[in-house]
């Protein structure tokens, strides 16, 4: 991937002046829908081109647009991540609907209509995409392009960045600041696999299935079961843990 | 050239490093040389801290200016070497009126010919890495606006060489952080299936796990590994201890675990 230089430079002094919030790394999702002039974006960590979840994102939508990619499995800041390229849709209503069945008529009602995503990498190394979005149609311009190319490489290395401050083991406080890493499916996923007799992988499947089936949230959904309100295997929900009973009382 | 095409064109150079083939002298001794080029400054120099924290002269625009800069490590006083303890800029310190301060050091910068230092600390985040010098000769003060311009210099090259520190580790990094990730995603799974199987909340499932784990020695993420795929025993973790043992949620008098069911 070749970047311009004046950019690089341009997107490094940007940055150095935002740094000054220490807002962890917002600033980067905000940065890159600035300079390549789009309506919002958001930077997703991958891994085995299975999605963890969203480092930051700009806004509702942003927010939205990932949780389907997270739910569905499929779309723009996949399918960059797990072949290595940028992946553009200028018209999200005239091409994609073959591309990504499940997720672009739900994209087009919340009124995005142009998504771009940009692999972050460094040489063979791949951590995720940055996306962005538009709610009108249309292709990004040259310098935006480059600008978003040249945004991808800096945010690759800033995250590293950032993570080489973490003690081993952990992830950096940093980045774990306003990302949204869907621990609560996980435990969901845990519960369910108890419940039906399953893998927590095949769990997974099935919680994703039910939150597209029923239209909602997979964190909501998860959050439903965790606390005990929804079961997958059709007993009756007991709601919350720990509920006292006589023989805690002996 | 203009001064804001200089300018420019000294971003790019010190970007450049983040693509091209690296060398942190290089991108320091661009820094300092176009300091003296792009601001009203004689001399610059930068000094950085080596892995041990002590600091290092690492560029200067000058001979004479390096030597100046060694002086200044051997005497352990000077500006670069209070800016980078304080990490706060020095800035139009008139040699004249610092001979209590820096009373080897000043002696020596003013035979050297020099009139006022400044000094502007290189850090990231809340890390200081260095430190930039700059050397007036002639009386009068540096404007304000060279001032944020030699900080956001420095800026960037502390950047670039944070980021190139960076790029050597990526794939180490990287999987770091990819690890991390999952380990913790793992935990969260364990704990869903000890909680359902178990009816403690997420809280005490965690408790329950770390409790077994150091009761048996265990890493928490081998033991959380074995019960999210299945292959450790759930009902043969040790129970938690009663309430008054738990000290984080000594306010529940429920602490206690029935026996697993399942």
């Amino acid at each position: 991937m070749t970047v311009p230089d004046d950019r690089m430079a341009t997107i490094l002094q940007r940055l150095v002046s935002h740094e000054v919030d220490g807002s962890g790394t917002v600033v980067l999702c905000e940065l890159a829908a600035e300079v390549s002039g789009v309506s919002g974006a958001s930077i997703m960590l991958l891994s085995d081109d299975l999605a963890q979840g969203s480092l930051c994102t700009t806004d509702g939508i942003a927010v939205y647009l990932d949780d389907l990619q997270f739910t569905l499995g499929e779309g723009p800041s996949l399918e960059a991540h797990a072949e290595g390229r940028p992946v553009l849709e200028s018209d999200l209503a005239a091409h994609s609907m073959e591309r990504w069945p499940a997720l672009v008529p739900l994209a087009l009602a919340a009124g995005v209509r142009a998504v771009f995503a940009f692999p972050l990498r460094i040489g063979a190394v791949r951590l995720g995409a940055v996306t962005l979005f538009r709610d009108m149609p249309g292709p990004l311009g040259d310098s935006q392009y480059a600008d978003a190319l040249a945004m991808a490489l800096v945010a690759s290395r800033t995250i590293l960045a950032i993570q080489a401050d973490a003690p081993p083991g952990s992830v950096a406080a940093e980045l774990e600041q306003g990302a949204n890493f869907h621990f609560v499916v996980h435990q969901a996923a845990g519960m369910v696999s108890i419940q039906l007799g399953i893998s927590v992988t095949e769990a997974l499947v099935r919680l994703r299935a039910h939150a597209f089936m029923t239209g909602s949230s997979i964190d909501d959904i998860s959050r439903d079961v965790v606390e005990r309100r929804l079961r997958f295997d059709g007993a009756a929900p007991t709601g919350p843990a720990d509920r006292p009973t006589a023989m805690d009382d002996q | 050239m203009t001064r804001e095409a200089l300018l420019v064109r000294t971003l790019v150079e010190l970007a450049d490093n983040l693509v091209e083939d690296f060398d942190v002298i290089d991108v320091l001794t661009v820094l300092s040389d176009r300091c003296v080029e792009v601001l009203d400054v004689d001399s610059a120099g930068v000094m950085l801290a080596a892995p041990g924290g002590e600091l290092q002269v690492v560029a200067s625009s000058s001979v004479a200016m390096r030597g100046l800069e060694l002086f200044e490590l051997q005497a352990n006083e000077g500006p670069c070497v209070d800016c980078f303890i304080s990490g706060s800029p020095i800035v139009n310190l008139e040699l004249s009126a610092v001979d209590d301060r820096w009373p080897q050091f000043a002696r020596r910068a003013v035979a050297d010919g020099f009139h006022s230092v400044h000094a502007l600390p290189m850090h990231l985040r809340s890390t200081t890495v260095g430190a930039l010098n700059m050397f007036r000769m002639a009386p009068g003060s540096l404007r304000a606006e060279d001032v944020v311009v030699a900080q956001a210099l420095a800026d960037v090259a502390t950047i670039t060489i944070i980021q190139h520190q960076v790029s050597v580790d990526a794939a180490v990094l990287n999987s770091q952080l990819s690890e991390a990730l999952n380990s913790r995603i793992i935990i969260e799974q364990a704990k869903g299936k000890v909680s359902e199987a178990s009816g403690l909340d997420m809280d005490r499932s965690f408790q329950r796990m770390r409790n077994h784990a150091r009761n048996h020695n265990l890493r928490l993420t081998e033991l959380a590994r074995g019960i999210a795929e299945g292959t450790t025993s759930i009902v043969g973790l040790d129970p938690l201890p009663r309430a008054r043992h738990v000290r984080s949620i000594s306010s529940n008098p429920w602490a206690g675990e029935p026996e697993p069911t399942t």
